[in-house]
């Protein structure tokens, strides 16, 4: 292709014409912030560790228990706690393992799976937790229908009226799935912002090397 | 870090800034854009350093750290504001026997790679470079034979947006 050797000979022609940086100019730059989409994906993902840690250490579930008159359960609940907490320490240590294989040096596409990849053991972490929570307010809210004599009104009521019993369902799905919709939506507005180029440019890597 | 290593580091990156320089002129196409994206590529670089070991060459070393930022690690950042566009500065040195038919080709040719993506930019470049298909394969991490083909793709793409 003409064009093309022609292109290739202003390239080489041009080699040398760019402004040349001192080693100053370098030295400053090297202490300068770094904005790579690693650089992101770390910290968003240490908000998220500690947003879902702080979460489940907002619920005083003993309290809860004990005013619903289940305090029986409160052991049961612990041994789920530390379950839970090992869970969390697994996937910590699984993201800082995939972390520290992100390299620069190895090959783009390598580079762009094990970044895919961290982001992948964050979702999965989320979703662990928004599974978490939903189990949790159900089995909270489930307690309290059973055990708490305040809302025995409301039993009645239920078993009364089957459209009561079916519109506070609905309600409580509406929320729920209203939350999660947020919840959700941010996400998709965070990492598709952050990984948008990254997922193109991943695709067509792999549509060359299918 | 230690003081010899960031000078040994220095050192080497400035007598090797035209390889950087060359991947920001084929990825942004304004100067702010290209001083952000060389700042990034050195950062990346000289967290990197510590663990080049001198098996490759340093230019060989830098040109795949430097390709991986543009293509995967970059962030285009908003303050980039399309001042001085590449065009006007493409051809930095005359000829003194200018060819005005000449000039007109390449500068549609360098527009038609800018309208390249990412990945096929980075094919042109190593082509651009002289590298072979080995290098540019492994570079990219994909096979051989299909790093072949793909350029060969690239190169009836940029004939058609040439010649449409």
């Amino acid at each position: 292709m003409k064009e093309l050797d022609l292109l290739k000979k202003d390239w080489k022609k041009n080699e040398n014409a760019f402004n040349q940086l001192s080693e100053i100019d370098i030295y400053k730059m090297l202490h300068q912030k770094s904005s790579s989409i690693v650089q992101w994906i770390f910290i968003i993902s240490l908000i998220e560790f500690v947003f879902w840690i702080g979460i489940s250490l907002l619920f005083d579930t003993d309290t809860y228990l004990e005013e619903n008159n289940r305090a029986d359960i409160v052991w049961y609940l612990h041994l789920f706690d530390v379950l839970n907490y090992s869970i969390i320490l697994v996937f910590i240590y699984l993201f800082y393992k995939n972390y520290r294989t992100i390299s620069t040096s190895s090959s783009t596409k390598l580079l762009m799976q094990s970044i895919l990849k961290t982001r992948k053991i964050v979702q999965l972490y989320v979703w662990y937790n928004l599974g978490m929570l939903l189990l949790g307010s159900f089995v909270g809210v489930f307690i309290a229908f059973t055990s708490n004599p305040k809302w025995d009104n409301f039993n009645e009521s239920f078993a009364t009226q089957p459209k009561v019993t079916l519109i506070s369902i609905a309600i409580l799905v509406v929320v729920i799935a209203g939350l999660m919709g947020i919840l959700w939506g941010i996400y998709r507005l965070i990492y598709g912002r952050l990984l948008r180029r990254l997922f193109a440019n991943y695709k067509e890597l792999k549509k060359i090397d299918f | 870090m230690n003081k010899n290593l960031e000078q040994s580091f220095v050192t080497q990156l400035q007598e090797n800034q035209n390889i950087i320089h060359k991947i920001c002129r084929l990825y942004t196409d304004n100067e702010d854009a290209h001083k952000d994206l060389f700042q990034e590529i050195t950062i990346q670089l000289w967290k990197a350093f510590p663990k080049f070991r001198g098996e490759s060459k340093f230019s060989t070393w830098a040109y795949r750290v430097a390709l991986n930022t543009a293509i995967t690690l970059y962030r285009k950042t908003k303050r980039s504001v399309n001042t001085v566009t590449y065009e006007g500065q493409q051809h930095f040195i005359k000829d003194v026997d200018y060819n005005y038919e000449e000039e007109e080709q390449l500068k549609l040719m360098y527009q038609a790679v800018h309208q390249l993506n990412d990945i096929e930019k980075a094919l042109i470049f190593m082509y651009l470079e002289d590298k072979d298909y080995h290098e540019i394969s492994e570079t990219l991490g994909i096979s051989e034979v299909n790093a072949r083909v793909k350029m060969n793709r690239i190169k009836g793409k940029l004939k058609k947006i040439l010649n449409p």
